[in-house]
């Protein structure tokens, strides 16, 4: 197949249409927020029932799958690939690196919507859920990224 | 007069990307996250911050430039 640079609106408005449960998370959700942090990839957190539709919702845009759902379901997480690089985590809960365990239903219940135009929305997590998922298996950025968060919360907490 | 821009020694990105992309044990993040935000540090982000949301007031513009920022970035090192 050949690789194409996938146009970022189309991604998540792709991803919107599939219907799944799909959270924004890593980086390009802390850069949606207003936090100016460099990175190469996407990071989903999907609702492990959704791993179908989120995938043919992205056939279009050339994104192939690196797992079969079946065995994407098993890892945990998988890959799509096309150009872009996509990391999905597939976990229903996932416990942090401090023992507190996080489920996807309850992050996505708390989730936020950013508008990126033409209609465009993408699910990020709350900011309080999306430190904790910078916890999952944090590396010194990932500790940086936090401190980032939360200034970010208390300057909103002052508003 | 600029420069032209000098190509990273790959040596010297493997062992940055060994240095930060680790995973923290709990303990290490533990040290980590028990150092408060100074006024200073809080004070350094808070202007980040700013000047990145005045610059990129939505979050397409946001995602436009540290997707451009990323592709200049790599093709420098």
């Amino acid at each position: 197949m050949e690789s194409q640079v996938v146009e970022e609106r189309d991604l998540f408005d792709a991803i919107a249409r599939s219907g799944a449960r799909a959270l924004l998370i890593g980086r390009r959700a802390l850069v949606v927020l207003g936090l100016p942090v460099m990175t190469a990839d996407y990071d989903f957190w999907l609702h492990a029932d959704d791993v179908e539709v989120f995938n043919q919702g992205l056939i279009a845009m050339g994104l192939a799958s690196s797992h079969t759902p079946a065995d994407a379901r098993k890892r945990g997480r998988y890959v799509l690939e096309n150009g872009e690089h996509v990391d999905v985590l597939i976990a229903r809960e996932v416990r942090t690196v401090t023992g507190e365990t996080v489920t996807f239903d309850s992050t996505w219940n708390r989730r936020e919507l950013a508008t990126l135009g033409g209609g465009v929305q993408v699910a990020i997590p709350c900011i309080d859920d999306l430190i904790a998922t910078k916890r999952f298996a944090p590396r010194p950025k990932d500790h940086e990224d936090i401190r980032l968060l939360e200034v970010l919360r208390s300057s909103r907490l002052r508003k | 007069m600029t420069s032209p821009v000098q190509k990273t020694d790959p040596e010297v990105l493997a062992a940055i990307r060994a240095l930060t992309q680790r995973l923290l044990s709990k303990e290490e993040y533990e040290a980590l996250a028990a150092v408060p935000i100074s006024d200073e540090e809080r004070a350094e982000k808070l202007a980040l911050i700013e000047w990145f949301t005045r610059r990129y007031p939505t979050p397409a513009a946001r995602l436009a430039y540290i997707r451009r920022a990323y592709a200049s970035w790599t093709r420098a090192a």
